[in-house]
C-alpha cells in the first residue's frame, strides 16, 4: 500500500520510538548518576570521619593500655551524630576500643576478639598487607580504605592506623543507611519526549510526503530534544556536585573544630592535617578541600567540566543509537523485517532451539572474549566489572603497533625480537605454508603409489600409513622430541653413524623449526593421503584409456586428468588443514616449546603464554581476536577463490 | 509394604537427628591417588568416627591434578567450591590477589598449632605476613645415588666432582652426575645455595643477582669443564640412565623413587655443601601441600578444626607410614616406625636447608623467561650474566604489564 500517509506515519513512529529510547536512556543515566553521587556523598563524608578519627588514634600507641577507649568516647560525645567506631590491633587478636552498642558489659573493650569476629581481624590484616604492597610496589594498586555495605544498608569503613611508618591496627566505623532519596524529575523527561512528536505532527502536514525532508525534520527535532534534556541533566548534576562538595567541606570543618578538644580529653596534643582527610580509597587526597576547610573553587570547576565532557560523550552515543533507530523505522527497514519474520515464521520457530544453544555456548563466550580484549583484565582484576578496567583499543595498539621486529647488535648482527607480533605472525605463516606443502606433496605421492593397479599387500600399506594419524598427537610429539635429543636421540645417532657431528636441535631457531616441521609433517600426511586416495579411485578408468589411445604420456595424463580431478577434493582439505596448522598448539608446545627464546612460537601458543603464564587476560584476549581476524580474512578470500573450482 | 515404611521411618529419624545436632558437612577437594589417597581416606574416616558426636562430617572429592588449580580459581570465588582444598603453595599468591578464594587463618592459629610444624613449611603458607593454610606434606629434592657405583656419598661439591669425574665416560654415555639441571626448579638448589633467589627481600625480581650468576657459572663448570653431566637432561633420560646404571648420582625428589627399577640398590643422602659458596649447603626448593579453608565456606570453624586434625600427629603418622608422604608435622619423625624409615628421614634432613618455593603471583611469570635463560646458557648460546640479564628484563616488563596501577 502506497497510501498518502505512509511516509509521515513511518517517520512519526520512528521519531516516537527514537525519542522514547533517547530520552528514556538519558533519564536512566541521569538517575543512575545521581544515585551514585548520593552514595559517593555518604562514602566521602564517612571517609573524612574515619580518617579524622584515624589521625586522632594514630596519636596514641596501638595497642595501648588505656586512652583509646576514652578517645573514642570523647569523639562520639564532641561530634553529635558520629557513627560507632572500633579499633582493632594487628598484633594479638584484640579489640582495643569500641563504641558499638553491643560492646558493653562483659564484652566491653579492650578484650580478645571472639570467633565470630574473625572478619574484623582479617580486615585489619588485609589493610596491613594493602599498605605494605602499595609501598613496596611504589604505586597504589590495592585499596587502603575498605568500604563495605552493612546488612542494614549502611556503610562500613575501615582505615589503617600507622605509627612510625608501620601499620599497627585499623579504625572501623559503621554509618547508618542514608535516608535521602532522589526523586527524578520525570516531567522534564516526558516533555522532552512528547514535544518533538507533537511538533512533528504539526510540521509534517506542511511538508507532506517528501521523504528526505520528513527524515531531516524528525532528526532535527530528535537532536533538539535530546540536547535540551542533556543541558537540563548537566545543570542538575552540577548542583548535586556542589552540594556534595559543600557537605564534605562542612564535615571536614566540623572534625577540624572538634578534634583538638577530643585529643586534649586524653591529654595528647598533636598537629592535625585536615587537608588529607578527603581522599580516595588509596588515601590520596582529592585536594578539593583546603586546610582551612574551604572549597578550592578552581579545582572544583575543572572536575565538574571534565565530568560534563564525559557525560556529553555518553549522550552523543545515545543520540547516535536513537538516530539509527529513527532511520531504521522511518526508511522502512522495520516494516520489511516484520514482513520477513511473519512470512518465514515456521523456519524461525525451527531454528530457535538450536539458536538458543548457540547463543549460550558459542556466541556469548565469543562476545565475552571480545569484550575482555578491550579491557585491562589481569589476575588481580578478575572480580572488577569490565567497565572499570575498560581501556579501549590499547591492547590492539600494543600488539599491532609494536614494530621493533629486529635491531642491530653491537657487532652489526641482526637480532630479532621474537616476542614481537609480526615475527610470530611471519613464523606462523611460514610454518603453515611449509607444513601444508609437505602434507599435500607427501600425501599425494603416497596416494599415487598406493593407487598402482595390482599392488601387492595394499591394505597392509594403507593401514601402516594411516597409523601416524591414529596415534594421539601428544604421544607422537613427545616421541619426536625424544628422537631429536642431542646425545641419545636416534636422529643424531644416525648422523654420527654416517660420520657427521651431532646437532643440538633446539639451539638455533632454524633447526628447532625443522624438528617441529618434521613432527607435524609426520602427523599431517595421512590425512592428505586418504583424501587423495579416495578422489583417485573415483576417477573413471575410461578417461585414462581414452588418453592413452590419443597417445598421451604418463606425465600428460597426470597433468590433464589426475590433477584437475583431484582439485575438488583437495582444495577443501587444504583449507581445513591450513586452519588446523595455523592453530597447531600441541606440536609447538610439546616439541619446541618455543625454544630457543620464543623464536618458534606460533600465534596461538603466544596467546596462551600471555593468558596463563603472564596472567594478562585482556591482552591475551586481544591477541586471540587478532588471530581470529586473520583466519577470517583468510577464510573469506579462500572461499571466493574456491567458488571457481566448484564448476569442475 | 511394611519394610518400606520401616526404612522411611529410619531415614526420617536419622535426618531429624542430624539436623538437631546442627551437623556441618565439610567438603574437601584433593588430588591424591593410589596409596596417598588410601591413607588420606583413612584419616578422614577416623575423623568422621571421632567427630560423629559433634555431627560434623567430612566428605572428600578427588579432582584430577592437572585440572585442580583452574577448578579452584573458577569455582571457589563463585561459592561453588569446597570448604577445604589441598594444594601446593605455588598458586597461593594468585588466589589471594584475586580475592575471595583462600581464607586467612592467623586468627585461629594458636601457638601449639604453630609449633607443631617444621618452620619453613609454615613459611610457605605465609603470604605477605599472613598465614593462609596449614602445611600438610612437603616435597623436596635430595641426592639419590646408586650404591653399587658410589660407596660413600659425597658431602661437598669438591668430593662430588671428584667422584663423578671418575664415573663419567662421555663416549659410553655414562655419567657421574645426572639431574634435570636445565630445569629451573632443579637448578634452584644451586641458586639458593649461593644465597641467590628469584625475588629479593622486597619481592622485586632479582634473577640476575651476583649469586644467581655464580650458581649458573658453577653449573656450567660442571657441565663444560668437568664434563660430568649429560646434555639435554630430560626427566625421562635421567630415569633411564639411572635405571641402566649409567648415572651414579641423581638429584631428585620423592616422585623419582617410584620410577627406580627393582634391581637398583639406591641410597639417599643430603645434597652436598658448596665449596664455591664457602661451604654453605645446597638449598633446594620445597613445595608444600597446604590445607586451605575457602573464603566462601559456611563452616569455617569446623573446616579449620578438620585442617588441624589432619595435620596433627596421629594423622601425620598414617600419612607417612601408609601414604609414603613426608608430613610437615615435625613430631611424626620421632615415631619409632618413622624413625627407622631411611627414606622419610633423608627427606626430613634435607628439608631443614630447603627454601619454600616463592608463593607470589608473579612467580608464574618467572618460569618462561627463566627456562629460556637456562636453555640458552646450557646450550652455550649466551653467558650466564647476559642470559640472566635478559630474563630479568623480561620478568620486570611482564610484572609491570600485570601491575597496572590506578
Amino acid at each position: 500500500m502506497k497510501g498518502p500517509l505512509i511516509q509521515r506515519v513511518r517517520f512519526g513512529v520512528g521519531l516516537a520510538v527514537g525519542s522514547a529510547l533517547a530520552i528514556g536512556l538519558a533519564f536512566a543515566l541521569l538517575a543512575a548518576e545521581r544515585r551514585q553521587a548520593l552514595q559517593a556523598r555518604d562514602e566521602r563524608i564517612a571517609v573524612v570521619r574515619v580518617r579524622a578519627l584515624t589521625e586522632a588514634v594514630g596519636g596514641l600507641a596501638v595497642p595501648s593500655e588505656n586512652g583509646l577507649q576514652p578517645l573514642l568516647i570523647a569523639w562520639k560525645a564532641r561530634l553529635p551524630g558520629s557513627p560507632p567506631a572500633r579499633v582493632v590491633a594487628t598484633q594479638g587478636i584484640r579489640l582495643e576500643a569500641s563504641t558499638f552498642p553491643q560492646d558493653v558489659g562483659d564484652k566491653a573493650a579492650p578484650r580478645r576478639l571472639e570467633r565470630e569476629e574473625k572478619p574484623l581481624f582479617d580486615q585489619a590484616a588485609r589493610l596491613h598487607a594493602a599498605v605494605e604492597t602499595n609501598r613496596s610496589e611504589g604505586a597504589p594498586r590495592v585499596e587502603e580504605i575498605e568500604v563495605t555495605k552493612t546488612p542494614s544498608g549502611g556503610l562500613g569503613l575501615a582505615s589503617p592506623v600507622e605509627r612510625d611508618g608501620a601499620v599497627v591496627g585499623m579504625v572501623q566505623v559503621e554509618t547508618p543507611a542514608s535516608v535521602r532519596r532522589i526523586r527524578p524529575n520525570a516531567a522534564v523527561a516526558l516533555l522532552c519526549f512528547a514535544a518533538p512528536v507533537a511538533l512533528f505532527l504539526l510540521f509534517s502536514r506542511v511538508v507532506g510526503e517528501r521523504r528526505w525532508i520528513l527524515g531531516l525534520l524528525a532528526a532535527v527535532l530528535l537532536a533538539g530534544a535530546l540536547a535540551f534534556y542533556a543541558r537540563h541533566s548537566q545543570r542538575v548534576l552540577e548542583t548535586d556536585r556542589r552540594e556534595l562538595e559543600t557537605a564534605v567541606a562542612e564535615e571536614t570543618r566540623a572534625q577540624t573544630a572538634a578534634l583538638p578538644s577530643v585529643l586534649s580529653a586524653v591529654s595528647v596534643s598533636a598537629p592535625i592535617h585536615p587537608e588529607t582527610w578527603d581522599s580516595d580509597l588509596f588515601r590520596r587526597p582529592r585536594s578539593l578541600v583546603r586546610a582551612d576547610g574551604r572549597l578550592d573553587e578552581e579545582r572544583l570547576r575543572r572536575e565538574i567540566d571534565s565530568r560534563a565532557a564525559e557525560a556529553r560523550k555518553a549522550i552523543a552515543g545515545v543520540g547516535a543509537l536513537a538516530m539509527a533507530l529513527l532511520a531504521f523505522v522511518g526508511f522502512g527497514g522495520a516494516a520489511r523485517l516484520g514482513v520477513t519474520l511473519r512470512k518465514n515464521r515456521e523456519a524461525y520457530a525451527y531454528i530457535t532451539p538450536a539458536m538458543l544453544g548457540m547463543i549460550v555456548l558459542v556466541f556469548f563466550p565469543f562476545l565475552y572474549g571480545i569484550a575482555i580484549s578491550f579491557t585491562d583484565q589481569t589476575i588481580y582484576t578478575t572480580s572488577k566489572p569490565l567497565s572499570e578496567i575498560w581501556v579501549g583499543l590499547t591492547n590492539y595498539a600494543q600488539i599491532l603497533g609494536d614494530f621493533h621486529i629486529a635491531r642491530r647488535a653491537a657487532d652489526g648482527a641482526l637480532v630479532f625480537n621474537y616476542l614481537n607480533f609480526y615475527w610470530t605472525f611471519l613464523f606462523t605463516v611460514v610454518w603453515t605454508v611449509c607444513n601444508v606443502t609437505i602434507g599435500v606433496s607427501v600425501g599425494l605421492v603416497l596416494a599415487l603409489i598406493l593407487n598402482t593397479p595390482g599392488l601387492a599387500l595394499r591394505p597392509l600399506y594403507r593401514v601402516l600409513l594411516i597409523l601416524p594419524w591414529a596415534v594421539p598427537n601428544y604421544i607422537t610429539a613427545l616421541i619426536w622430541r625424544g628422537m631429536f635429543h642431542q646425545q641419545f636421540g636416534v636422529i643424531n645417532q644416525m648422523i654420527q653413524i654416517f660420520g657427521g657431528q651431532p646437532i643440538s636441535w633446539f639451539q638455533k631457531p632454524f633447526t628447532s623449526f625443522i624438528t617441529a616441521l618434521a613432527t607435524n609433517g609426520w602427523l599431517s600426511f595421512p590425512f592428505m593421503m586418504v583424501i587423495s586416495l579416495g578422489a583417485l579411485q573415483s576417477i573413471p578408468e575410461e578417461i585414462y584409456e581414452a588418453a592413452r589411445v590419443e597417445g598421451a604420456t604418463r606425465w600428460q595424463q597426470f597433468r590433464a586428468i589426475t590433477l584437475p580431478s583431484l582439485k575438488p577434493a583437495l582444495i577443501p582439505a587444504i583449507i581445513i588443514s591450513v586452519v588446523w596448522t595455523f592453530n597447531m598448539f600441541n606440536i609447538i608446545y610439546l616439541v619446541t616449546a618455543g625454544e630457543p627464546a620464543g623464536s618458534t612460537e606460533i600465534l596461538i601458543t603466544q596467546a596462551y603464554k600471555f593468558a596463563f603464564q603472564k596472567y594478562r587476560y585482556g591482552y591475551a584476549a586481544a591477541y586471540s581476536v587478532v588471530i581470529f581476524l586473520i583466519l577470517l580474512i583468510y577464510g573469506t578470500i579462500q572461499n571466493r577463490a574456491t567458488k571457481a573450482t566448484e564448476a569442475i | 509394604m511394611k519394610p518400606f515404611r520401616v526404612t522411611l521411618f529410619a531415614v526420617a529419624l536419622a535426618l531429624t537427628g542430624a539436623l538437631a545436632a546442627g551437623a556441618a558437612e565439610i567438603v574437601v577437594w584433593h588430588a591424591y591417588r593410589a596409596e596417598e589417597k588410601e591413607a588420606f581416606e583413612k584419616v578422614v574416616a577416623q575423623y568422621n568416627a571421632s567427630a560423629a558426636a559433634k555431627g560434623n562430617r567430612v566428605t572428600t572429592l578427588a579432582v584430577p591434578y592437572d585440572a585442580f588449580a583452574d577448578k579452584i580459581t573458577a569455582a571457589v570465588p563463585r561459592g561453588k567450591g569446597p570448604d577445604i582444598f589441598i594444594y601446593a603453595q605455588d598458586r597461593l599468591g594468585g588466589w589471594i590477589e584475586a580475592g575471595n578464594t583462600v581464607d586467612p587463618i592467623d586468627f585461629f592459629l594458636d601457638k601449639p598449632t604453630r609449633d607443631r610444624f617444621i618452620p619453613t613449611t609454615l613459611e610457605a603458607m605465609t603470604y605477605k605476613g599472613t598465614v593462609y593454610g596449614l602445611p600438610l606434606n612437603y616435597k623436596v629434592i635430595t641426592m639419590v645415588y646408586n650404591k653399587k657405583l658410589v660407596s660413600t656419598p659425597p658431602r661437598t661439591s669438591g668430593e662430588l666432582v671428584a667422584v663423578a669425574k671418575k664415573l663419567t665416560n662421555q663416549q659410553a654415555g655414562r655419567f657421574g652426575l645426572a639431574y634435570s639441571y636445565a630445569d629451573f626448579y632443579y637448578h634452584a638448589c644451586l641458586m639458593n645455595g649461593f644465597g641467590g633467589g628469584v625475588f629479593d627481600a622486597k619481592n622485586r625480581p632479582a634473577l640476575n643477582s651476583p649469586q644467581d650468576v655464580q650458581a649458573m657459572e658453577l653449573l656450567m663448570k660442571w657441565f663444560e669443564k668437568d664434563r660430568i653431566l649429560p646434555a639435554e637432561p630430560s626427566t625421562a633420560l635421567i630415569t633411564s640412565l639411572f635405571n641402566g646404571g649409567k648415572a651414579a648420582i641423581v638429584f631428585s625428589g620423592p616422585w623419582f623413587l617410584g620410577e627406580i627399577a627393582k634391581g637398583v640398590d639406591y641410597g639417599l643422602a643430603l645434597l652436598p655443601t658448596l665449596d664455591e659458596a664457602g661451604g654453605k649447603p645446597m638449598r633446594p626448593w620445597m613445595t608444600v601441600e597446604g590445607v586451605f579453608v575457602t573464603s566462601p565456606s559456611k563452616n569455617k570453624d569446623a573446616a579449620y578444626e578438620f585442617a588441624k586434625y589432619l595435620t596433627d600427629l596421629p594423622a601425620a603418622r598414617v600419612l607417612a607410614i601408609e601414604g609414603r608422604q613426608t608430613p610437615s608435622n615435625k613430631g611424626v619423625y620421632g615415631d619409632p616406625q618413622v624413625a627407622r624409615d631411611t627414606v622419610l628421614q633423608a627427606f626430613r634432613k634435607q628439608v631443614d636447608v630447603a627454601v619454600p618455593m616463592p608463593n607470589l603471583a608473579e612467580m608464574t611469570m618467572v618460569w618462561s623467561p627463566a627456562t629460556t635463560a637456562m636453555n640458552t646458557i646450557t646450550k652455550k648460546a649466551a653467558t650466564p650474566q647476559a642470559a640472566l640479564d635478559a630474563a630479568q628484563k623480561k620478568v620486570e616488563a611482564d610484572i609491570a604489564g600485570l601491575r597496572k596501577h590506578s
